[in-house]
């Protein structure tokens, strides 16, 4: 029964060519694009960033022609999935998924067949696969966005991928993966509860901007940035954290004993409560006002 | 005689108001069964609890065997409330695509055929955002229909349709019935089309079952005699109660046994008798009557 829930939903999505593309191929094709033109703006203006010498290490890095290793660019990329801009354009698909049966008043098609939560966990699994997808496209962006460097730079590319690396990439992409889903999850108790697409969208997105306030008026209150309260109604810090953690060096190295216990139960708290709520709301609504 | 739909003290209550007031319904297996009301009956409102769409305040409800909202019994059910809607950027034929997947009938469903039997084929690759009513109605009653239910419940099935749409529509419904061993539970305000097709019919008023029975046996227990007679205010003080005024007529609420002893005594009388007459009653004036919508018989 779940399994046909999630068959239909996805066949759904897949005939909603407005959803998948702003959710999967806008961000990828607009990050090639803008990541091109840097690299044209940049080659075009070598001879005098690099006369003056005001160009950042960066640049100059990238103008002196050294070799390009994709596989730490792979790496790099898992590390930056979960992005500001991903998760806005994956929000807008998941709020769809979430939203829609309410939009266009299908519920009552749908509901009497099956049970309630398994519609809703079926809206979950598809979103979790847009997000895999998305990660992956956003990955092949990466890669053509180096070949392009590679191109315009006249920079050798290689490709080195040892084990650490790939555990590290599998343990960045799994927590980006995370991340989006706590987003998304977020809508899904928004569009529950508010059955309303804007809701689903926006307040995910209003709750990941008032992250970055959480820690500062903390600490004008007097709680420190590793306090329980701080990491547990912070997950975004939670999440930075646990990257710090998996980057390993000196950055792992400074985090605060216990941090990381905390950061774990923050990403589960934010990830699963949010999950929970709609699967214990969801049940008791009435269908007939959609 | 096996029931579909059971239903024992059923109330809904949105505040002050009861849609639903203790209803006690036992609908049959087969057949085409209307469910008839006002606006405001509680029609809406029983079918929404029978789908699991809403709760009830009060009381119990059974649909095949099962309670509201136990899934293997209503994955025996096909529905269509109100006007269906459907995601707007699906064509016709995706949309029972996904209602087939959705109901797990994917792979057994010959959707072609049932676009054909709507009378959407040449439609069938259209979005349904540029649907008319009527053909949002014909796509809600084949996805109602597609996974072969032994119950469907079809509310307003014909609402936003043209004439030759109304009659295929009816056509449909009563060889789903007779040809399929379907039960097919509607709502119409249509009262025409329902005495046409249904086999039975339950009438309801501010969310009470005031009537229920075959609706041979409703038309029948209305028939009544149309006299046309001169002086009209004798004859209706001789009648009294049982007499009511029709026009220039008056019509007497007599079983046609008595009517010779009465057409006698009128004639005694010195009434004059232009015509008499056996009018049937129609579902619709039965269903006036049954809604305080109609004056009973009564001398006027």
């Amino acid at each position: 029964m779940l399994v046909d829930a999630i068959r239909a939903e996805g066949f759904r999505l897949s005939k909603n060519r407005n959803a998948l593309f702003w959710s999967l191929v806008f961000v990828p094709v607009i990050s090639v694009a803008i990541g091109a033109l840097t690299n044209f703006v940049l080659k075009g203006s070598s001879t005098k960033l690099l006369v003056n010498g005001k160009a950042p290490d960066q640049v100059k890095l990238m103008l002196a022609g050294g070799p390009l290793d994709l596989g730490q660019a792979l790496v790099d990329a898992a590390g930056n999935f979960a992005n500001p801009l991903v998760l806005l354009f994956v929000l807008i698909g998941a709020a769809t998924i979430y939203a829609g049966d309410y939009r266009w008043e299908t519920w009552r098609l749908i509901s009497a067949r099956n049970s309630r939560s398994n519609l809703l966990l079926a809206k979950l699994a598809v979103v979790a696969g847009m997000a895999l997808a998305a990660m992956a496209l956003m990955l092949v962006a990466g890669l053509a966005e180096n070949l392009i460097k590679a191109g315009v730079f006249e920079r050798r590319l290689t490709f080195s991928m040892t084990g650490e690396m790939a555990g590290r990439f599998l343990a960045f992409t799994g927590l980006s993966w995370l991340r989006i889903l706590q987003f998304t999850m977020m809508g899904l108790l928004a569009a529950v509860v508010t059955r309303s697409l804007l809701a689903a969208l926006f307040i995910p997105l209003v709750f990941g901007v008032g992250q970055f306030f959480t820690t500062p008026i903390g600490m004008q209150m007097g709680i420190m940035p590793d306090a329980w309260l701080a990491v547990l109604v912070n997950p975004g810090a939670a999440a930075d954290a646990v990257k710090a953690m998996i980057e390993g060096g000196p950055g792992a190295a400074a985090l605060p004993d216990g941090l990381i216990l905390k950061a774990w139960l923050s990403l589960a708290l934010w990830t699963f409560a949010p999950l929970a709520a709609a699967l214990a709301w969801f049940p008791r609504q009435d269908l007939s006002k959609e | 005689m096996s029931t579909v739909i059971e239903t024992r003290g059923l109330t809904k209550t949105y505040g002050a108001v009861r849609a639903l007031d203790g209803l006690d319904l036992s609908i049959p297996r087969g057949g085409v069964y209307g469910v008839l009301g006002p606006n405001g009956a509680g029609k809406s409102t029983l079918f929404r609890i029978l789908l699991g769409l809403i709760r009830a305040s009060d009381g119990s409800a059974m649909v095949m065997g099962g309670g509201v909202g136990d899934v293997s019994a209503m994955r025996r059910m096909g529905s269509m409330i109100e006007t269906p809607r459907f995601p707007p950027f699906m064509t016709a034929r995706q949309v029972l695509r996904w209602l087939a997947l959705e109901h797990g009938v994917g792979a057994e469903v010959d959707i072609p055929a049932w676009l054909e039997r709507v009378g959407l084929t040449e439609a069938a690759d259209r979005k349904v955002k540029g649907f008319s009513v009527g053909m949002l109605q014909r796509l809600g009653v084949a996805a109602a229909l597609m996974s072969k239910p032994e119950l469907v419940i079809l509310d307003e099935p014909t609402s936003g349709m043209d004439p030759p749409g109304i009659q295929e529509m009816r056509a449909l419904i009563r060889s789903l019935a007779d040809d399929d061993g379907v039960t097919v539970v509607l709502a119409s305000h249509q009262l025409l089309e329902v005495q046409r097709v249904c086999d039975r019919v339950a009438i309801m008023h501010k969310g009470r079952l005031v009537r229920e029975g075959a609706v041979s046996e409703l038309t029948a227990s209305g028939e009544r005699l149309r006299l046309s007679v001169n002086p009209l205010d004798q004859v209706a003080a001789i009648l009294g109660a049982r007499g009511a005024r029709d026009g220039a007529a008056i019509l007497a609420d007599v079983p046609r046994a008595e009517a010779p002893a009465l057409i006698k005594a009128l004639v005694e009388a010195g009434i004059e008798i232009d015509e008499a007459r056996w009018v049937g009653a129609d579902l619709e004036s039965v269903f006036m009557t049954e809604t305080g919508h109609q004056e009973t018989p009564h001398a006027g």
